[in-house]
């Protein structure tokens, strides 16, 4: 596969109430973003482990996306604060290890952001784009 | 010159009373190995085998190991628990183990008895045994190891060997944050003073490579791995009925093949369940067969939930764990 004509594979884990709501949101207004996008519905961004992460990346993903509540609006109260210093650890490992943090985001998305997805999405896959697939984690033949 | 030889004796003696006023039903110490200098775990039931214990920088066992499989140990059917105490004998490192696990609560602090040395270092088994090369054979049947501030001092049968201190520390005393321990019910040993660091070099050299090297270095390590799992074993705080590496059903986590893909998984994954808990003591790295930088991993966990949060585990069982808490004002940086 040619470098130009390379399309990620990107896995997002999204929470049910906010930011899933905020996607079905972009698709019914009908507002246009990347289909590298694979949704994963969770029912809150603190059920994502880690390790959720690590499997997606081994598995072959080139790219993850949590994304959750804003800071404050999380269905089940503190789920979102939960999940953010877990992921800001995985973020730092995964740095130290020289895998590319870049490849892994977290964003808040509420229910009536479906704009914000749509862009976030946009710009993400764009930039998982730019950094090429992901050899490190990803096993054999899969 | 600590002096080795007192602090065995006062071990023995409070090992010898603890035993004999029945507060506790064993000891879990040290005693001479086989090859005298690197000392072994062993328990100690009776009151009259406690002339077994020592104290010396062989004792590099995390003994608290044994401790979580005492806790852990389901009575078979018809056999009456027996919840009475436990003694136990810790370095200050070793100690920081125990107080993660009361926070955990796999340990009730009233089911064990600690008695903590102080120490100012142990010796690096991987450095030793190139060190006792210039020991003839047969001459090393007697060895004993002291040490002061500044140096090892390495006797046997005829003669001593002066080693400078950083060529035999075991690494994680170089980096050790404290000397004296944290949680205790006896104290052996004076106190230490002036040797707490807040040392990152390991760390930083690392962080100063491009994203490439770091992952080249990683990767040469990594792909050494055989997975014997010893690192997950021998640490006192894995301590989960079921690991995820063992788990089948109803999928495995992670395929049985070697290779850098999963190797990297594994050690990932494992480093991430000992962020905020992990206290550094060394252990993974020190049974690690093909010396792997295990510690790295873990440490740069630990400066991350320092920098970050400042949250450092193993320093009072008061302290709320990392990922069982958090603050509304935490960075937003991932985000
Ligand atoms: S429910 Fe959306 S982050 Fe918790």
């Amino acid at each position: 596969m040619t470098d130009d004509n390379f399309e990620p594979k990107i896995i997002g884990f999204l929470c049910n109430w906010c930011s899933y709501t905020g996607a079905d949101l972009a698709g019914v207004s009908r507002i246009q973003y990347p289909s590298n996008i694979r949704i994963i519905k969770v029912m809150c961004s603190g059920r994502v482990n880690p390790q959720f992460v690590l499997k997606a990346f081994q598995e072959g993903a080139d790219g993850v996306l949590v994304s959750g509540c804003h800071p404050g609006d999380c269905h089940y109260i503190e789920g979102n604060y939960h999940a953010r210093r877990k992921l800001t650890m995985l973020s730092d490992i995964l740095e130290f290890t020289g895998i590319e943090p870049e490849r892994f985001q977290m964003s808040w998305v509420s229910a009536s952001e479906g704009k914000k997805f749509a862009e976030i999405v946009t710009a993400f896959t764009e930039q998982v784009k730019e950094l090429g697939p992901q050899k490190k984690l990803a096993g054999g033949e899969k | 010159m600590v002096d080795y030889n007192a602090m065995t004796l006062d071990i023995r003696a409070k090992a010898k009373a603890m035993l004999e006023n029945k507060e506790v039903k064993y000891i879990i110490g040290w005693e001479r190995g086989a090859n005298s200098f690197i000392s072994r775990p062993v328990i100690i039931r009776d009151a009259g085998d406690t002339d077994r214990l020592v104290w010396n920088p062989g004792c590099v066992d995390n003994l608290t190991r044994y401790l979580v499989e005492e806790m852990q140990y389901k009575p078979k059917r018809g056999e009456e628990p027996d919840l009475s105490p436990v003694g136990i004998i810790v370095k200050p490192c070793d100690s920081k183990s125990i107080v993660e696990l009361i926070k955990e609560n796999i340990v009730p602090r009233e089911r064990v008895k600690i008695i903590a040395v102080t120490n100012i270092g142990t010796v690096e088994t991987n450095k030793l045994r190139k060190i006792l090369q210039k020991i003839p054979q047969d001459k090393r049947a007697g060895i004993d190891i002291l040490q002061d501030d500044n140096e090892f001092t390495i006797k046997y049968e005829g003669g001593e060997l002066k080693v400078p201190r950083p060529e035999l520390l075991a690494n994680k005393c170089e980096t050790c944050v404290t000397h004296n321990p944290v949680i205790h019910d006896v104290v052996i040993g004076d106190k230490i003073e002036g040797f707490e660091k807040d040392e990152w070099a390991d760390v930083a050299e690392l962080e100063n490579m491009s994203p490439e090297e770091r992952w080249k270095f990683w990767e040469a390590q990594i792909s050494k791995c055989v997975r014997c799992y010893a690192c997950r074993d021998s640490c006192s705080l894995c301590y989960c009925a079921e690991c995820v590496f063992d788990k089948e059903k109803p999928f495995t986590w992670i395929d049985k093949t070697v290779d850098v893909s999963n190797n990297m998984f594994y050690h990932l994954v494992r480093a991430m369940h000992l962020a905020g808990r992990c206290v550094d003591c060394g252990e993974c790295e020190r049974v690690c067969p093909v010396n792997i930088p295990i510690r790295k991993l873990n440490r740069l966990l630990l400066k991350s939930a320092k920098d970050r949060y400042r949250i450092y585990p193993g320093m009072n069982p008061e302290d709320k764990p990392m990922f069982g808490s958090y603050d509304i004002a935490d960075p937003d940086e991932v985000v």
